[in-house]
């Protein structure tokens, strides 16, 4: 996995990270952002919730811009380091995570691994804890960090070192409504 | 209609927002080319589709092709010699939306694997 930038920065004087090289495509930059700020910014499906998908699929996915970035949203809801840490195999067992949460996380590894994962009573479990319109969101999410992890990594954008890093939650874009 | 999109009916505002960064992604593409991605990823997934027949094909779309396939299940494994390889024959910008229309097929595919239009109650 290269941590050498496959593609330039668009924008003068700023090194290769994803937006500035998602910038060679203005308009799927402005597409993405005010679809990723509408996904962040919808409550059908708790920040907190959403960031427990994306740190799993962040980890399973090699992505270490995505496992050092938290969302401020999550973090006010709760989502400290001590259950982060719990989202690793074996998370069946936490006493950190709640069933919910556990609930995801199976849906997530089908998802951004092996379908086979949701079986019978993971589909059931997924289905006791979320309605049909929060499942519909999370599988977008889902989507998009698999899909954004895989064009970091195979753009080089990783970084060679990074903290850990709180960002402000993405947001409703105004002008994209 | 992708399984993402499908899943969305119920929530009009973000299934369009979706859609206009699918059709922004692909549209940055030759059309052909966006056919062919969309059917290699989803012939390794098993999914549907007639594998795509290289031997027609012309080299850079074939080295496209060949990146894309890596996509599902071999990402971190992809080189930079491969990589070089499809910014050479489609120049950064092009490099960049292929990056995100391949990756996004993958994801397509996972989820109509999962199910996702029937569990979110499509």
């Amino acid at each position: 996995m290269s941590t050498i930038p496959r593609v330039s920065s668009a924008i003068p004087g700023e090194p290769a990270h994803f937006g500035s090289v998602l910038a060679h495509q203005p308009e799927i930059a402005q597409s993405f952002f005010a679809l990723y700020g509408r996904f962040w910014g919808s409550d059908v499906l708790a920040a907190r919730i959403k960031e427990v998908a994306r740190m799993r699929n962040a980890r399973v996915t090699e992505c270490g811009f995505c496992r050092n970035v938290r969302f401020d949203k999550a973090v006010a809801q709760g989502l400290g380091e001590e259950v982060l840490d719990d989202i690793t195999d074996g998370y069946e067992t936490s006493d950190k995570l709640t069933d919910t949460e556990k609930a995801v996380l199976k849906f997530t590894d089908a998802l951004i691994y092996d379908p086979a994962l949701l079986n019978g009573e993971a589909r059931a479990a997924l289905q006791r804890h979320l309605t049909p319109a929060q499942i519909a969101e999370l599988g977008l999410g889902v989507s998009l960090f698999l899909a954004l992890a895989k064009a970091l990594i195979t753009m080089g954008l990783e970084p060679e070192v990074m903290d850990r890093t709180v960002l402000p939650t993405p947001a409703v874009l105004e002008a994209a409504e | 209609m992708s399984a993402i999109q499908e899943a969305l009916a119920g929530d009009p505002v973000l299934s369009q927002h979706f859609a206009d960064f699918r059709a922004k992604a692909e549209g940055a593409l030759d059309a052909g080319l966006v056919a062919l991605i969309r059917q290699a990823v989803a012939s390794v997934h098993g999914i549907d589709a007639v594998p795509v027949d290289d031997s027609a094909l012309d080299e850079g779309t074939r080295v496209c092709l060949a990146y894309a396939r890596r996509i599902p299940f071999e990402h971190t494994a992809i080189t930079n010699a491969e990589a070089a390889a499809v910014v050479a024959h489609l120049g950064e910008p092009g490099f960049v939306a292929f990056s995100v229309v391949t990756a996004l097929a993958d994801a397509e595919c996972r989820a109509a694997l999962v199910g996702l239009p029937e569990l979110a109650g499509a």
